[in-house]
């Protein structure tokens, strides 16, 4: 059966195997195909090596698994997956939201609707724990130190 | 050298930097403190501030972070048996134990005099070493750069935890290719972009540490919340934090041993903290008398003292590469290089004659810290915990926000935050395969100086590579790296004859 190490080889193995492929893909200039090292040199060899550490891994996988040493997955639970992914898909939404509608707006609906993904449910802690946070560094980047913070492009 | 303390206490004591390092106390001992937090996410967090101020105080002020962070770490080692980073492992061998036994007080105060002691001893070795180092390493030559950085960077995989070596030199080589997203700065040749115009800068190294490590240990501690916070519900008793005359005299021998041990291994490129705890506890235990030697695990006083002093001392230790020979030896260091190199700072030997008062800055600074934090941090112990009892919720969102706008506020590009998002789900993905972060890191940071001088190197040698072994240091350093890459391979053999 796949282990976690056999399967992490087997990812570096693939993506080193794309990395060569780009890495001998490297458009050379004219004055750097003489060179003893050009643009694609230092590329080549980490791609080299990255597949040497990746085969090896796999190699000392199958010598372990002879002698029934595998390596167990880690015991996580549906909940905490769920919490994680949406937590990932809030973080790509705040930061497609982030121009458009603004920092004041997006950084207060991407922390109260955090807040609710981690289990909060009482909406006053929801909305003090937010919108307080976005205004106070709003004011304190834009007022106090001079950095501009995207007021929104949707409103402007 | 007296001048360059002079100018050292003159930078670091202006009003501002002393703030700084008394704030990046603070935080740090705040988010160390916070169990599955570690000093390189407070580190991270912090390198979007310090963008907006000069380089001695960013450097100080992440100084202090870093020393405030380890401080944090022991606190929920000893409060809650929750170490925050790998180096306060070993402290929560006895410090728990005396914690239960309603001496949390005198853990605490142990652990602030020990790591005091540890990073007193420390940056008084570090003067001493730093500038006799820098001037010896003005002799070397790009060849031994590139040595020195393949020793640095095999040496953090062998050094890594047991069994993870191959996984450490995969993150290594990770990092390694991720350095050469980009225009290449030799020729003007794009590698790995794609067509896309975003990529052309590569890819920033804020975004690497942010997504790898405070992106990913805040989505990780969701994933998977075994660590340990049952405890922390309850109302924690702290106690009195005096020691005895008797107490006092029992550790102080172990402090200096271990000081001076930490220190040593803390110089060593990929060693660090974590081993040098673990080295002096078990020096510690084996040098007690048969009758002490019973109480370690149950709440030794030495048990607690040794880990402490050798873990802040090899942390101050671990700058010796940093500001001398511009190689990180630790995650940790390596984030700090990624952040001089930012500010347009090359450390190396010629630091301390192009930046002396970052170079004494940050060894003053140091100090300073370990006062800052004997002084203000352990009186206010009993209320700093009380962070332990924070809403997970919060935490997590304040951590994810401030990751996100930390990047998003020196880049002002949306793609960036994208890129992180994405290097956060690979991270987290690494860290359920449980493949070791910091190599990653140090491979990434170290990506850039290998190229150029191996280039550099190639270019005096005529393209012979041969200059990797004419000279007797290169070839010596070059041994070095090939036998720490040997070790951990030829024990793997072993261990399989032996199970034959």
């Amino acid at each position: 059966m796949l282990n976690r190490d056999t399967l992490g080889a087997l990812i570096f193995l693939a993506f080193f195997t794309a990395y060569a492929v780009f890495a001998w893909q490297i458009p050379l200039l004219p004055f750097e195909e003489m060179d003893a090292v050009n643009s694609a040199s230092i590329p080549k060899v980490y791609a080299v090596l990255g597949l040497i550490f990746s085969l090896l891994a796999l190699l000392a996988q199958a010598i372990k698994r002879q002698h029934n040493s595998d390596a167990g997955w880690p015991q996580i639970n549906r909940r905490s997956i769920g919490q994680t992914a949406v937590l990932l898909l809030l973080m790509w939404v705040y930061t497609a939201l982030l121009e458009p509608t603004g920092f004041l707006l997006a950084t207060s609906a991407f922390l109260s609707a955090g807040f609710f993904i981690m289990g909060e449910r009482r909406w006053r802690v929801l909305l003090l724990a937010s919108v307080p946070v976005a205004v106070v560094f709003w004011l304190i980047m834009t007022k106090l130190l001079g950095i501009y913070l995207v007021p929104g492009e949707l409103w402007s | 050298m007296l001048d360059g303390i002079l100018l050292g206490l003159s930078t670091a004591l202006q009003w501002q930097n002393l703030l700084y390092v008394i704030a990046g106390c603070f935080v740090g001992t705040f988010i160390g403190m916070l169990p599955g937090l570690g000093p390189i996410t407070a580190i991270a967090l912090m390198i979007p501030i310090t963008y907006s101020i000069d380089p001695s105080s960013g450097m100080i002020l992440m100084a202090g972070v870093y020393y405030g962070a380890i401080f944090g770490g022991s606190t929920s080692s000893i409060l809650i048996n929750a170490p925050g980073v790998a180096g306060t492992v070993a402290s929560s061998f006895d410090g728990y134990p005396l914690a239960k036994q309603g001496m949390a007080g005198k853990a605490l105060a142990i652990a602030a005099w020990a790591s005091f002691t540890g990073g007193t001893i420390g940056a008084l070795l570090l003067m001493l070493a730093a500038p006799t180092l820098a001037k010896v390493s003005l002799s070397f030559q790009s060849a031994d750069y590139v040595a020195l950085m393949c020793l640095g960077l095999t040496a953090i995989a062998a050094f890594s935890n047991k069994g993870t070596f191959l996984k450490a030199m995969m993150m290594t080589v990770f990092g390694l290719t991720l350095s050469t997203v980009g225009i290449d700065p030799s020729s003007g040749t794009e590698r790995f972009t794609f067509g896309n115009t975003d990529l052309l800068d590569g890819i920033s190294f804020l975004l690497i540490a942010m997504s790898t490590f405070a992106l990913a240990e805040a989505l990780s501690n969701v994933l998977k919340p075994e660590v340990k916070q049952a405890n922390s519900e309850q109302p924690m008793q702290i106690g009195s934090i005096r020691l005895s005359k008797a107490e006092v005299k029992e550790i102080s021998p172990a402090i200096g041993r271990s000081s001076l041990l930490g220190f040593i291994i803390g110089v060593l490129p990929g060693a660090g903290a974590t081993i040098a705890s673990f080295m002096a506890y078990a020096a510690e235990r084996n040098l007690a008398p048969k009758a002490l030697q019973e109480k370690f695990g149950k709440g030794a006083l030495r048990g607690l003292a040794a880990p402490e002093s050798a873990n802040n001392a090899a942390c101050t230790g671990s700058f010796v590469p940093l500001l001398t020979l511009g190689i990180p030896g630790s995650g940790t260091t390596a984030i700090m290089l990624g952040a001089l190199i930012a500010y347009g700072i090359q450390p190396g030997p010629m630091l301390m004659q192009d930046n002396p008062d970052v170079f004494w800055a940050v060894i003053i600074s140091m100090y300073l810290g370990n006062i800052v934090l004997l002084i203000l941090n352990l009186p206010l112990i009993p209320y700093l915990a009380r962070v332990l009892i924070m809403p997970k919720a919060i935490l997590t969102m304040m951590i994810l926000f401030f990751s996100l706008i930390g990047v998003y506020l020196v880049s002002f590009n949306t793609f960036d935050l994208f890129m992180m998002i994405g290097f956060a789900l690979v991270a987290l993905v690494l860290r359920l395969l449980a493949f070791p972060m910091a190599p990653l890191l140090l491979g990434f940071i170290l990506g850039d100086m290998i190229e150029s001088n191996f280039r550099r190197a190639m270019m005096t040698s005529d393209g012979s590579l041969s200059i990797f072994w004419d000279k007797p240091l290169t070839l010596g350093i070059m041994l070095l790296a090939i036998v720490v890459l040997a070790m951990p391979l030829l024990s793997f053999l072993r261990l399989r004859k032996a199970a034959i």
